[in-house]
C-alpha cells in the first residue's frame, strides 16, 4: 500500500478501547513485588542476516524481558480484557490519590510502551 | 441568590481566572493566557483572554480582538442579545455574548472586559444550549474572576491547591506527570512550587530528606524540621553567591542569596509538596511563604 489510511479515531473513542494482554507473554514475581514479563522478539532484518551469516541459532527470534516497578504492574494486574483505558485510568487514579489527567497520561504512555512491544492488543468495543 | 448547583464542584484558578466548573471536566491544554476544559478529550469550553493596551477605547478593542479570534480560531463570530435577568455578582464586569460556528462545529459565549484590571477575557462554549437562567453555562459565567479578590492570587488545578502573594507572577511551569514545577517572581525574588506523586511510591526505599536531595539537587547543608498543616516538614536554609567564596569579596556581597526550601509528605493526598524561595538578602522574609502549598506553618514555641 502506497497510503496508508489515516487513524481518524479521537481521544474519545481511544478511551473506550479496550486493551488485552497478548497470552503468550509469560509473568514472573520476584521477591521486591515487581512483574517480570518475558516474551519473543523478532531479530530486526540486519541481525538476522548477522545471524544467517555466523549460523548461530538458526532462529529469528530470541526472549526478551521487562521488568515492571511498582505502577507498572498495577496497570497490568489492571488489564483484563473486559475494563476500557478510561476505567483503567480511573481505577489507577484511585489507587494512587492521582489526579485523573496525570493519571491518562502515565497510564495512556504505559499502555502505548505496552502495545509497541507487543505485550497488549487493543480491541474495540 | 443564586441556588448552589451541585454540579459545579470543581474550581480551576490559573494566572489570576477563576472559575468553577462540573467534576468530571479536566483541562485538556494550557499556556499562561489560555485554558482549553473538556470532558473524555472532547474540549467543552475554551477560555483566552488578554491584558489591554496602556491607551484604548472598548469598541475598537473588542473589535480588533474578535478579528483576531476569528482569524487565529478559524471562526465566525455573531453577536447575541445578553440572556435575561442576567447578572454577575462583579459590577466591573461588562458582559457581550456571542455565538460561534465553523466547519465543524459550533456554540455560544460571552467576552467579558473588567474595568477593574482591564482585561478582556473570551470564554467560549462547544454546544449551542442557550445560556438562560441557572443553566450551567449561566452559572459558570457566574461563577468567573479575572483577578485576585484579596492579597493572594489562588492557584487550583490538577489537584494542587494553593496560593501565592498578590505581587508574585507566573514565570514558567511544567506539568509532567509525577512532577509538577511552578516558579513565580517578584523583582529579584523566585518562588518555586513542587508536588511529586504518588507520594507511597517515591518514599518506599528512601527517606523524605534523600528524595529532597536527589529531586532539588542545589539544597546545601542539613535539613531542619518544624510542623506544618499536613504533618512534618524539612527544611533547608542557606546562603550562596555568584560563585563559590564570593559572599567574602565586597564587590561580590551585594549578589548574596538566600534560600529557604520546605518539603512534607502529605499522606491523605499521597503527594510531596515542596517550597523553595530564592531571594537577595534585602527582600529575603520568611513569612513570605508561612502559608503555602504546605499549608500553614506552625511558630516553633
Amino acid at each position: 500500500m502506497i497510503f496508508k489510511k489515516k487513524n481518524n479515531r479521537s481521544k474519545y473513542d481511544a478511551l473506550l478501547c479496550i486493551p488485552e494482554k497478548n497470552r503468550l507473554v509469560k509473568e514472573s514475581t520476584i521477591d521486591s513485588g515487581d512483574v517480570i514479563l518475558s516474551y519473543q522478539s523478532v531479530y530486526k532484518p540486519l541481525f538476522q542476516k548477522i545471524q544467517k551469516f555466523v549460523r548461530k541459532n538458526p532462529d529469528n527470534t530470541f526472549k526478551r524481558k521487562i521488568q515492571l516497578d511498582r505502577l507498572g504492574v498495577d496497570v497490568w494486574h489492571l488489564i483484563n480484557g473486559e475494563k476500557n483505558v478510561k476505567a483503567i485510568i480511573k481505577e489507577f487514579a484511585n489507587l494512587h490519590s492521582l489526579n485523573y489527567k496525570e493519571a491518562e497520561i502515565s497510564v495512556t504512555l504505559f499502555l502505548r510502551s505496552l502495545g509497541e512491544k507487543g505485550l497488549i492488543g487493543i480491541k474495540e468495543p | 441568590m443564586l441556588k448552589q448547583n451541585n454540579d459545579l464542584q470543581k474550581s480551576i484558578a490559573w494566572n489570576e481566572i477563576v472559575l468553577k466548573v462540573p467534576s468530571a471536566w479536566e483541562i485538556d491544554s494550557l499556556d499562561t493566557t489560555h485554558i482549553l476544559v473538556g470532558k473524555d478529550g472532547i474540549p467543552k469550553l475554551e477560555i483566552k483572554w488578554t491584558d489591554s493596551p496602556k491607551q484604548f477605547t472598548l469598541e475598537k478593542y473588542l473589535k480588533k480582538f474578535i478579528a483576531q479570534s476569528q482569524r487565529t480560531l478559524n471562526i465566525k463570530i455573531l453577536e447575541l442579545p445578553a440572556p435575561e435577568s442576567f447578572l454577575h455578582p462583579n459590577n466591573n464586569f461588562k458582559f457581550f455574548f456571542f455565538s460561534w460556528e465553523n466547519a465543524s462545529s459550533n456554540g455560544n459565549g460571552a467576552l467579558i472586559f473588567c474595568s477593574c484590571c482591564k482585561k478582556l477575557t473570551m470564554i467560549r462554549f462547544f454546544s449551542t444550549s442557550k445560556i438562560s437562567f441557572h443553566s450551567l453555562k449561566y452559572l459558570i459565567l457566574f461563577s468567573f474572576c479575572d483577578h485576585p479578590v484579596g492579597n493572594e492570587t489562588d492557584w487550583q488545578l490538577f489537584g494542587l491547591n494553593f496560593s501565592t502573594p498578590q505581587n508574585f507572577k507566573l514565570l514558567e511551569y511544567s506539568f509532567k506527570p509525577g512532577c509538577y514545577i511552578i516558579n513565580f517572581k517578584h523583582k529579584k525574588t523566585i518562588l518555586t512550587i513542587f508536588s511529586w506523586g504518588p507520594a507511597l511510591f517515591l518514599l518506599e526505599e528512601t527517606s523524605l530528606s534523600e528524595f529532597a536531595t536527589t529531586r532539588v539537587p542545589k539544597l546545601q547543608g542539613f535539613a531542619t524540621t518544624g510542623v506544618c498543616s499536613f504533618g512534618n516538614y524539612l527544611e533547608w536554609s542557606y546562603s550562596h553567591g555568584l560563585f563559590k567564596n564570593a559572599a567574602i569579596l565586597p564587590l561580590f556581597n551585594r549578589y548574596k542569596f538566600y534560600t529557604l526550601f520546605r518539603i512534607c509528605n502529605n499522606t491523605q493526598d499521597n503527594r510531596i509538596f515542596g517550597i523553595m524561595m530564592d531571594a537577595p538578602e534585602k527582600q529575603f522574609n520568611r513569612d513570605l511563604i508561612k502559608r503555602s502549598i504546605i499549608g500553614d506553618i506552625q511558630e516553633k514555641k
